[in-house]
């Protein structure tokens, strides 16, 4: 069964239609690129699979390890094992990256019926989790991404997701914003996360992620459907060509 | 029976009553003449003046007329080091002469006059110079309808004030904060039933400090007069409130800074997020005095609306006759941000408890530290809201600091 199963899903924004009949069905262990150019949709469709309110679903399902979450909240999504790093992470002033990350891990702990870890078992997974980032301690008293740099934010988006252990990880632009560093880091912590029992997809502009993070899929979004889909080499071909073609071929 | 007087015909039924004969009065140590003239030449204001027009004071004068109960006697506890003293007790005399409403404008505080003539029960709380107390002075209910606490920091001590007043009617908490004492007052107010008034004054000395924070719930008709008086050069004043409303509950804090002596420095951030058919009021004042040279003042106020019919005013006010001061002032009104409540759920947070984590970072902001963590979980947040388990610092250290 696959994890992620989306069919055929129109989506609109405000009286616009954004999304025109996506088609992607992603395995265990099977790591996507979703590319395309900008106002291509990539973002809707993070987006709309997370459950973002403001995004209005006209036909289409989306599933989740075979249970219909089109219509689920974003909560329900989240403790079904759906991960969305986001492509500008939210500041929360006054509540500290510590109390929010124990905050959702109790959730998920509690969905799965298992008590909540205690503070010292938590707090000594989170430090060691983010000292793997490169974030030091004191990180994670900090108000979430309250005066991050963009770099930090980003990071901190991957922290979580290892932290959570999502079924299904999809990473929003994720590479935006990161210098070459910051990229492997971000990166490494994507590799560590995947396994075979769980799946990624990258949503990005550019190829030079996927030098770090192999995708086995790579597809094109343009004009609101998949266009295209391939393997690695398709990533390679829009980095050296551009998406004019793309233009053409809708 | 005849139907209790309303409004303006309240006001002038209380003065008859206050300004008459048959007056009761419990504690008869104080002086009540300065209180009686006060009234007998302003009268009480009602709900017209502008200083009252956010809150029916007319209810506050029906409770005031209704007869109130005999007061009680309560267990009172203090820290080694620290005395008290019931008004009644010779003991107090000394400090009440020298002491006792010199840090209260009654032409200013009218209902600080009502409450001298009704009163039923009063307390000198006296922290010797150079005493340092680190556990809190803990004052709830101190048996009366009229209360007023009268708490004298002398130079150089320090100690903690924690006061919830639950069933007076009105209650002063005055405080002389004498030079280089500290005084950390922290009040909690539950939510209420009764039309309740009160008056916290503060009278701070040279190079002394003063802070406040305050966590409220509203009542039927609730309302803080916050005085303080910036008396000596370099005092200080730090003034944080944070305040929950729902329903029908109404709070109006009115609040004013005195910055009577040079290089001053005063801070005021006050929370408060107003649900139901709330109505929650913040009229900052900040006066700046002529010789207030060097003064450094400024007021955020920032309010969540959690529904269409509640009710918020702000208002700051600035009156400035200094002309070397720093003096800043803001005031917004928003709801919460739908983006960080979104970010939450795609964390798995519910709904409430992602509310709880917002309000709670929201309000943190007026009043931080540990102490304010359980009381905002159990008096502000509602239980869904309320997270569990916040990992504290506590936890942290048993973990080893790696910082």
């Amino acid at each position: 069964m696959p994890l992620l199963d989306i069919e055929d899903l129109h989506v609109q924004v405000e009286d616009q239609v954004i999304l025109g009949g996506v088609h992607l069905t992603v395995a265990p262990g099977e790591v996507h690129a979703v590319m395309g150019p900008n106002g291509s949709g990539k973002s809707t469709l993070a987006n709309v699979v997370a459950g973002r309110p403001g995004y209005e679903v006209l036909s289409g399902t989306v599933r989740l390890a075979g249970e219909d979450i089109t219509h689920a909240s974003p909560e329900e999504r989240a403790l079904q094992g759906l991960f969305l790093a986001f492509q500008y992470p939210i500041e929360i002033p006054g509540v500290s990256n510590m109390e929010f990350l124990k905050a959702a891990i109790d959730s998920h702990a509690l969905a799965r019926g298992e008590g909540a870890p205690s503070a010292a078992a938590f707090i000594r997974r989170a430090r060691a989790t983010a000292e793997r980032l490169g974030l030091d301690a004191g990180f994670l008293k900090r108000g979430v991404n309250e005066g991050f740099s963009g770099g930090e934010k980003k990071r901190n988006e991957i922290l979580q997701m290892l932290l959570l252990e999502p079924r299904i990880a999809i990473l929003d632009e994720t590479d935006s914003g990161l210098d070459v560093d910051a990229m492997q880091v971000v990166a490494a912590g994507v590799n560590d996360f995947r396994d075979t029992g769980n799946a990624v997809i990258l949503v990005t502009h550019y190829q030079r992620l996927l030098d770090y993070i192999v995708p086995d899929h790579v597809h094109v979004l343009a004009g609101g459907s998949i266009i295209r889909s391939g393997d690695r080499s398709l990533a390679q071909t829009l980095d050296r060509d551009g998406y004019g073609w793309i233009e053409d071929a809708c | 029976m005849p139907a209790s007087p309303q409004g303006p015909r309240a006001a002038e039924a209380l003065c008859a009553r206050l300004l008459g004969k048959g007056a009761v009065s419990y504690a008869r140590a104080i002086d009540r003449d300065a209180a009686r003239a006060r009234i007998a030449a302003d009268g009480l204001p009602v709900f017209r003046a502008e200083a009252w027009k956010y809150s029916n004071v007319g209810k506050w004068y029906q409770a005031a007329l209704a007869p109130s109960r005999a007061p009680s006697v309560r267990e009172i506890c203090v820290p080694d080091g620290v005395e008290l003293h019931r008004f009644d007790d010779p003991a107090a005399a000394p400090f009440l002469t020298k002491h006792l409403g010199t840090a209260i404008d009654l032409a200013r505080h009218p209902l600080a006059a009502v409450n001298r003539i009704l009163l039923g029960s009063g307390v000198v709380v006296r922290v010797p110079a150079g005493c340092r107390v680190d556990e809190p002075v803990n004052v709830d209910d101190i048996g009366a309808a009229y209360e007023h606490i009268l708490l004298i920091v002398e130079p150089g001590a320090e100690t903690a004030l924690v006061e919830t007043p639950t069933s007076a009617t009105h209650r002063v908490v005055e405080c002389i904060v004498a030079e280089g004492a500290r005084l950390m007052h922290r009040r909690v107010q539950p939510r209420g039933q009764a039309p309740q008034c009160g008056l916290i004054a503060a009278r701070v000395d040279e190079e002394a400090q003063y802070s406040l924070w305050l966590l409220a719930r509203g009542s039927e008709l609730r309302r803080n007069d916050i005085h303080v008086t910036l008396a000596g050069r370099g005092a200080e004043a730090h003034l944080g409130g944070a305040w929950r409303l729902a329903e029908r509950e109404h709070l109006d804090n009115q609040v004013t800074v005195d910055h009577l002596a040079p290089e001053c420095l005063s801070r005021q951030t006050f929370r408060g997020v107003v649900g139901g058919r709330a109505r929650a009021v913040l009229n900052g004042r900040i006066h700046i005095a002529a010789g207030a040279q060097a003064s450094d003042a400024s007021l955020t106020t920032k309010s969540l609306l959690e529904s269409a019919d509640a009710e918020v005013y702000a208002k700051p006010e600035l009156e400035i006759y200094a002309n070397d001061v720093r003096c800043s002032h803001g005031a917004t009104v928003g709801a919460l941000d739908e983006a960080m409540l979104f970010y939450c759920e795609s964390r798995g947070i519910d709904r409430d408890a992602a509310r709880g984590l917002l309000l709670r970072g929201f309000l943190r902001e007026a009043i931080g530290g540990e102490e304010a963590e359980s009381v905002l979980t159990a008096g502000i947040l509602s239980a869904g809201e309320a997270v569990r388990a916040i990992p504290t610092e506590a936890d942290a250290a048993t973990v080893g600091e790696a910082q």
